[in-house]
């Protein structure tokens, strides 16, 4: 019986060992797996830990502020209201989704298809923008039932509104998120990620300037996002304020004077090269741009034929035609291939040996004997057209470049340069040598030569102030320093009589009675000018009347002037495109500018 | 039993007979003590609500007066009730599948207002020791009385199977086949059945919910899809490691404090403790856990009764698969199956019935 009892009793304690030793070995697997983590990948784990647990966030700098030259706002930062959602801590999303649309009479669809695309594969902590720029009354409905539509937050952020939309938008730019191809350019950009930057504009040429610096939050936060304790804080800078050049009076005037119709126009100081007016229509609303609500708007803004984004008064490259013809006149003059009296017959065409083709002037039948004050005052073709040939580009090239023709003014790196050509250019760009056709052209500024509305306004300027050429500028002061003004080079000519002897001519065109735009005289205030048609084609007569019916065939109408002539104060420049003649809608928008400006 | 070194027996009189003496194991008790406080200190860091940390206060106290109770009682007397006991319990079984609280999606508590109460919990402690009474009627046990505990629990497993509860249905049935193991079920069927379930395993396989399945598969790619399935891993794991060697204090676990840890107060409690404690907490607590189940055992080993063998022995047994199923769940070795820690997961039903089985064990420690 014991021994019985004995075997039966070791049999029983062996099983209990049997079916006990699994669960001693998965103890002990699992001490293993203990040891692995908390010891051999402790440090991991903590790293790991933290970060569930800290948060970092930005806080975003408030924009620098931009002024017109009176110190009238121009630009101001809205605070723009987003609906914010933590995924984590909504329970039923689609009764969520129900609630906000509810309330803030959204199409349900539309909010559920957002929400969803938002939370595949996110952080479910990482809260994000559902509904963007609310309104005061959804903001109003939002925050009374927000203990109800648990896991949504308004946000405030600031968005950019440029005040008088249009009128500005050439000048201002807007802003928009960074890109890949911006960080590329520019690496040190990532750290301003979440940021808004300057896409064109001043707040593109001066962005890093506007833009601040980011602030940062550590806060402690549960797993539910929800805050647990600010650990540190690091406040935003604000950006710098700027003071722009620009007579916003001034350019609100001019720009209604546009009419919508397509051209630039350009009003420089020219003693200090301060941009008063600086205008390119069409135009578009930069508010669209800078809160990208509407993306169907942002479209046919970018495929709008009439590139209303594109800047015309600094990218713009136009022939500048007779507006060039001073510049002609005053090389020759310098080379004394021709003198101030010396008289050309202008029969309506010039020929040259060897050239089948005669070079018609724009006036049947021509100017008949003139002088280059005539020639300048009533823009004779035929006498440039010889006065060029004469010339030769080797002479006219060189002598232009130093009124800044083919290279940038140094206003911003956005600027065209246009074209100042040269045999060189020709055999490098064309893969032609130069024709002594060329040349002929080149003399009434149409052929290869362009050049951009600021171009030419630079080029008057040095006109103007009688050989100071300087550097135009659109920022009066950053923050609370002045910019000053820099005078590029000082042309100097062999004979200074011939300034004087250009701006009499000059006068002329707007005070003689023959002069191409004596329409804009005004005895009050005396504007010298130019007046030009840049042909957009080369014309053959008979098709003169199919151009009448296609207007964006039709020429150019270009004026520059500068005024008052005893102490010029503002030169300008207008181009109107397809608008033909120069001096009936060019000229007037001058003499406004002009007028408007002395009057200060 | 005295010469015994490890083990100082504390003795009792007991008024009623002055012959009988009670010899109690003061290491089982002082463990089980230690463990049920450190555990109530956990719920509070766990939860940081004290109202919790008083409810299973109250639960603690009623178990250890349960405990005691039996610890106290003469077990032999208690056998018939132990037999008997069985049936209450199956009934209660049934009746969570119809009349469940309503605050659950599953249908394991019952509803008593005051507070809720777990059958399956009852179940997996009654049906071993009701089973080990059946089958040590005679001095010999037979086939079919084998069989018949057997049937029954299998039948309890599909009770709470269906709740549902896959992590206690594997724990009754653990705890209804280990007295027919233990009594000298032939080994030939041991390893049958076993051949059997795994054979079966597909089919289970095919059974289980869905988010069961899903809870199998992240454990062998939690990071698949870190804020669904693999969330609670993923966390309890970081919650773990970051622990390091010494943890980060009582209460300043970020973890657990932040919320990171699902059911850190229940089932993920040891998470908690291995982030505030670190790995030297865990040798401790493991070092504890070790002294209860060797203490246990060694009531199975030397007591000369086979119904005090066969009880002590798979219930020390099934205490061990709680301990490791619970720690090997949290640090992502076994699917997350609802199983909690024993004496320290928030929990009444189970704190009071694992402090009953320690009871049990002591009264039959008079028979060593």
């Amino acid at each position: 019986m014991s021994s019985f009892e004995n075997k039966k009793d070791s049999n029983e304690v062996f099983r209990i060992i049997v079916f006990l030793s699994p669960f001693i070995f998965l103890l002990f697997f699992a001490f293993l797996q203990i040891l692995n983590l908390s010891y051999f990948q402790a440090d991991d784990f903590k790293t790991q830990s933290e970060s569930n647990r800290l948060y970092q966030s930005k806080i975003f700098p408030q924009r620098g502020f931009i002024y017109d030259s009176n110190d009238v706002l121009l630009v101001e930062n809205n605070i723009q209201q987003d609906l914010q959602i933590n995924p984590n801590i909504i329970e039923n999303p689609s009764f969520f989704l129900k609630q906000i649309s509810d309330l803030l009479e959204l199409n349900y669809s539309k909010i559920e298809s957002d929400f969803f695309i938002r939370a595949t594969g996110k952080n479910p902590n990482e809260p994000y923008f559902l509904i963007k720029n609310l309104s005061e009354k959804q903001i109003a409905k939002i925050s009374v039932n927000l203990e109800k539509i648990k896991g949504a937050e308004i946000i405030s952020s600031f968005s950019r509104n440029v005040i008088h939309k249009e009128i500005m938008a050439p000048v201002l730019g807007y802003v928009g998120n960074i890109s890949k191809q911006e960080i590329f350019n520019n690496p040190e950009l990532t750290k301003y990620s979440g940021l808004k930057v300057g896409k064109t504009g001043i707040e593109k040429d001066l962005d890093s300037i506007l833009r601040g610096d980011i602030g940062f939050r550590i806060q402690e936060r549960d797993s539910f996002g929800k805050l647990v304790r600010n650990i540190s804080i690091e406040p935003p800078k604000k950006g710098k304020n700027l003071r722009l050049s620009i007579d916003l009076e001034l350019q609100k005037k001019l720009f209604y004077d546009f009419k919508g119709r397509k051209g630039a126009l350009v009003a420089i100081e020219p003693k200090t090269g301060l941009i008063r007016a600086l205008i390119s229509s069409p135009t578009y609303d930069p508010n669209l741009l800078n809160t990208i609500n509407d993306y169907d708007e942002v479209r046919n803004l970018f495929s709008d034929q009439d590139s209303p984004l594109f800047n015309r008064a600094l990218s713009g490259q136009y022939p500048p035609a007779s507006t060039l013809k001073p510049f002609v006149g005053m090389a020759a003059l310098e080379a004394k291939t021709i003198s101030w009296e010396k008289e050309i017959l202008d029969s309506g065409e010039y020929l040259v040996e060897g050239d089948q083709r005669p070079y018609r002037g724009w006036k049947e039948g021509g100017h008949g004997k003139v002088d280059m004050n005539k020639a300048i005052i009533e823009s004779s073709d035929v006498y440039f057209y010889s006065l060029a040939y004469d010339l030769t580009i080797n002479n006219l090239s060189p002598f232009l470049e130093k009124f800044g023709f083919g290279e940038q003014s140094g206003l911003t790196i956005r600027e065209g340069t246009g074209i100042l050509p040269s045999r060189k250019w020709k055999l490098g760009y064309i893969g032609e040598s130069w024709f002594k056709g060329d040349t002929i052209n080149m003399g009434i500024g149409q052929g290869y030569i362009t050049a951009t509305p600021l171009q030419i306004a630079v080029a008057y300027s040095a006109l103007a102030n009688k050989g100071e050429l300087v550097q135009p500028r659109i920022i009066e002061k950053i923050g609370e320093e002045n910019t000053e003004t820099v005078i590029k080079k000082n042309i100097s000519l062999i004979d200074d009589l011939n300034w004087k002897r250009i701006e009499k001519s000059l006068l002329g065109v707007v005070e003689a009675s023959n002069g191409t735009a004596n329409n804009i005289y005004d005895r009050n205030i005396r504007i010298a000018g130019k007046t030009g048609t840049a042909q957009v084609k080369s014309i053959i007569e008979t098709e003169y009347e199919l151009l009448r019916v296609d207007k964006s065939l039709r020429d150019h109408a270009l004026f520059v002037g500068y005024g008052p002539v005893e102490e010029p104060k503002l030169v300008v420049v207008a181009i109107i495109e397809n608008g033909e003649s120069g001096s009936a809608v060019a000229a007037p928008l001058v003499r406004k500018a002009i007028n408007l400006y002395s009057k200060k | 039993m005295k010469n015994n070194p490890l083990s100082f027996s504390v003795n009792l009189k007991i008024n009623r007979n002055q012959n009988q003496i009670l010899s109690f194991d003061f290491w089982i008790v002082l463990s089980v003590i230690v463990l049920c406080f450190f555990g109530l200190a956990m719920i509070y860091s766990a939860s940081n609500s004290l109202e919790m940390t008083v409810r299973q206060g109250i639960y603690l106290f009623v178990g250890l007066v349960g405990m005691f109770f039996l610890a106290f009682s003469n077990f032999r007397q208690m056998e018939v009730f132990y037999l008997h006991s069985f049936w209450p319990a199956l009934f209660l079984l049934v009746i969570v599948l119809f009349f469940p609280s309503e605050n659950s999606e599953t249908k394991r508590w019952i509803d008593l207002g005051l507070f809720t109460f777990q059958p399956s919990e009852l179940i997996r402690f009654i049906l071993p020791i009701s089973a080990a009474s059946f089958l040590t009627r005679n001095l010999k046990t037979e086939m079919k009385d084998m069989w018949l505990v057997i049937l029954l629990t299998f039948l309890c497993f599909y009770l709470v199977a269906i709740q549902p509860d896959l992590g206690t249905s594997l724990i009754v049935l653990l705890a209804g086949m280990l007295p027919v193991i233990i009594s000298g079920f032939p080994w030939v069927y041991i390893y049958s059945g076993a051949f059997l379930g795994i054979l079966s395993l597909p089919i289970i396989w095919l059974n289980l919910y869905e988010y069961q399945k899903q809870r199998v598969l992240t454990l062998f790619n939690p990071e698949a899809d870190i804020y669904g399935a693999g969330w609670n891993i993923v966390q309890s794991k970081i919650a773990v490691g970051s622990g390091g060697l010494f943890g980060k204090g009582f209460l300043n676990g970020s973890q657990s404090q932040l919320n990171f840890i699902p059911e850190s107060h229940s089932d993920f409690i040891f998470s908690v403790i291995a982030e505030e404690f670190g790995l030297a907490g865990v040798c401790m607590l493991l070092f504890v856990y070790g002294i209860l189940i060797f203490r246990l055992l060694l009531v199975a080993f030397r007591s000369t009764n086979r119904f005090a063998k066969i009880v002590s022995g798979t219930l020390s047994i099934v205490l061990l698969a709680y301990i490791s199923i619970n720690i090997s769940m949290v640090i992502g070795i076994l699917p997350v199956v609802g199983m909690p820690l024993p004496f320290l997961s928030q929990g009444g039903t189970a704190l009071i019935v694992n402090l009953l089985t320690i009871g049990i064990i002591l009264s039959l420690r008079k028979e060593v």
